[in-house]
């Protein structure tokens, strides 16, 4: 099964060759581009396919033969437990604190005393990973009560050309500020709301399931079962 | 200082069964001249029936076996030595907490007040573990981690590993080493104990928030309601049923043997069950949470990292996110999608705040009752809930 899986791509690949060769009849078009040797035998693809263990699974070399007893711990990838409270977690009394101070104070003086201080200043922020880019609360603060009279003013005039969208990137703040500081008037969330049913009377049911399903799925992480 | 030992006075329910002739003020009439018990009926009583009733025809069928039938049963002795119970208690009080109120509604007779007692006990005991156990547990999770563990349901699984079997109907001739209960159609549940909302009472509307569940309802939270008493499925029954017969019996340890032997039993058998309180937990925007779970304990504000990824071009991708605070690592968790990574990475940072536990040797308030114990050092106390 698998050799079949392996050698049809290139089955697929020789039947335009053979076309090639039997209309030009010529014997040098044949030559492949990059000389590779393919998985042809069961004798190949068995050595390709094995592979070494990781030198976790290994016994250590380090001693010489009858090395004493040694237990092999290597225990799948998996979640970490929220029973292992972080160390910003646990209170001022806690004596897993005293001992997590006390082990990172130790190993810093080691560190300290085999590297520069140079180089530990650095390895501050370099280390941790990479930000990920989403939206999030970043608060300015830089609206008075005019402006926010302002939002309002303009939202009671015109909801539609005003919209929440139009006045966050008005008054450089979020669009739920704007939610909350300048309400649209009741008729016209009315309306809106009117809108969005007739845009759903339009879904079938596949849109329709697929929004439930999205939903359950929601519930289901926020339960986690996901 | 001396203890006083209710275990040294013996046989106190059969002596309070003794006023099951005089009428009590709950109790009906035609209830009250049940004269069922031992011999234990005054002399004055029988002669009034005897000349009031001597052409009358016989009394009608009791509704739960005689106790006088308590020490034949191979069943109820098999039982009482398979919880290896102390010999204080007597075959008697065993039989009396397997009778039900929806047998024998007469409250001289049926376990209701030793499962009342009961109850108080189990909850009082795993209330006090796992506050110490986990003290920032929400007030919602801590009701439900109580029911887990004191509920009904979880009860009535004990009482059939203890080998509790029910009787096909409760009467006078079945073997009393059976449970007797039916469901019967006007049964009332009259074990709900709480207090009751004027608002409720007077049949107005009214939010119903935690702090009411706190001060107000039973001890799970659960509401209490007098206008009109909940008509309960037949599992829900069956699992009442059941569950009261383990509250009766600690009641009854209780009675005879005292505090630290019903303390050991509750312990053994009902805090000794596994419960994993990270699978109660529902969250509905966690990183917002955890967002004002850091401001308000003054941690820098999360940020979620891109730990690692494999597959981004791929159908099933993972992307596994780090939440810090600072150079603090608060929680981690792997998705499918970057979103739900972050999503599942804050609600494992939040549910490391939630269980946090000063140890698996916690010690309890009521343990200082025991002669000799060390002085007492305040738990852990968290300031509460994030709102």
């Amino acid at each position: 099964m698998d050799l079949r899986t392996l050698l049809q791509p290139a089955t697929q690949l020789l039947a335009p060759l053979r076309h090639l060769s039997s209309s030009s009849s010529s014997s040098s078009v044949l030559l492949p581009l990059i000389a590779t040797r393919g998985h042809k035998t069961t004798a190949r693809t068995k050595r390709s396919l094995k592979m070494a263990p990781h030198d976790s699974f290994l016994p250590s070399r380090s001693a010489a033969f009858p090395a004493a007893d040694q237990i092999i711990y290597n225990p799948p990838a998996s979640e970490a437990s929220p029973e292992h409270t972080p160390f910003l977690f646990l209170p001022r009394n806690d004596p897993r604190r005293l001992a997590i101070m006390r082990l990172r104070n130790t190993s810093q003086l080691s560190t300290s005393a085999s590297s520069s201080a140079g180089a530990d200043a650095a390895a501050g922020d370099g280390e941790l990973p990479p930000e990920m880019r989403y939206k999030r609360r970043q608060p300015k603060y830089n609206l008075t009560k005019e402006h926010i009279d302002e939002m309002r003013r303009l939202r009671a005039e015109d909801p539609l050309t005003w919209s929440v969208q139009r006045l966050a990137r008005k008054f450089e703040c979020s669009t739920v500020f704007v939610q909350m500081a300048a309400p649209a008037p009741e008729e016209h969330l009315r309306w809106l709301r009117a809108k969005m049913e007739r845009k759903k009377e339009r879904w079938g049911p596949i849109r329709t399931a697929a929004r439930e399903d999205r939903k359950r799925r929601a519930e289901m992480l926020y339960r986690g079962e996901l | 200082m001396k203890r006083i030992r209710p275990s040294r006075w013996s046989g106190q329910l059969l002596q309070a069964r003794r006023g099951a002739g005089i009428p009590a003020a709950r109790t009906p009439l035609c209830l009250a001249i049940r004269c069922q018990s031992t011999s234990s009926v005054p002399a004055s009583d029988s002669s009034t029936l005897d000349s009031s009733s001597s052409a009358s025809p016989p009394p009608p069928p009791l509704p739960a076996p005689s106790f006088d039938r308590a020490p034949q049963s191979a069943k109820l002795a098999a039982l009482h030595a398979r919880l290896s119970l102390s010999k204080k208690i007597p075959l008697q009080t065993l039989a009396r907490a397997l009778v039900t109120p929806s047998a024998d509604a007469n409250p001289n007779f049926n376990n209701a007040n030793l499962a009342y007692l009961g109850s108080t006990i189990i909850n009082f005991h795993v209330y006090e573990y796992l506050v110490c156990k986990w003290p920032r547990l929400p007030m919602a999770i801590l009701y439900e981690a109580l029911r887990a563990y004191a509920g009904d349901e979880s009860l009535q699984q004990i009482a059939r590993r203890w080998g509790v079997e029910a009787a096909a109907a409760p009467g006078e001739e079945v073997d009393p080493g059976l449970l007797q209960w039916k469901a019967g159609e006007g049964h009332v549940v009259n074990t709900r104990w709480g207090y009751i909302r004027s608002e409720a009472a007077k049949g107005k509307a009214w939010r119903r928030g935690l702090s009411s569940r706190v001060v107000l309802d039973s001890d799970f939270g659960d509401q209490v309601s007098s206008s009109d008493p909940e008509r309960l499925e037949y599992n829900a029954l069956q699992s009442e049923a059941f569950g009261s017969v383990v509250q009766a019996v600690i009641g009854a340890i209780y009675t005879h043997c005292g505090r630290d032997e019903a303390k050991a039993f509750v312990k053994s058998h009902i805090l000794s069950r596994e419960l994993d309180p990270s699978k109660l937990f529902q969250f509905k925007l966690p990183t917002r949470e955890l967002a004002m779970l850091c401001a308000r304990e003054g941690f820098e504000p999360p940020i979620a990292r891109l730990e690692s990824e494999t597959g981004r071009l791929s159908r099933t991708p993972v992307y596994v996110v780090g939440i810090y605070s600072g150079k603090e690592k608060l929680g981690e968790g792997a998705g499918a999608s970057l979103d739900v990574a972050r999503r599942k990475a804050s609600m494992a940072s939040l549910k490391a705040w939630y269980l946090y536990s000063p140890g698996n040797k916690v010690r309890v308030p009521s343990d200082m009752m025991e002669q000799g114990a060390k002085p007492w050092t305040a738990p852990h106390i968290d300031i509460g809930e994030i709102i």
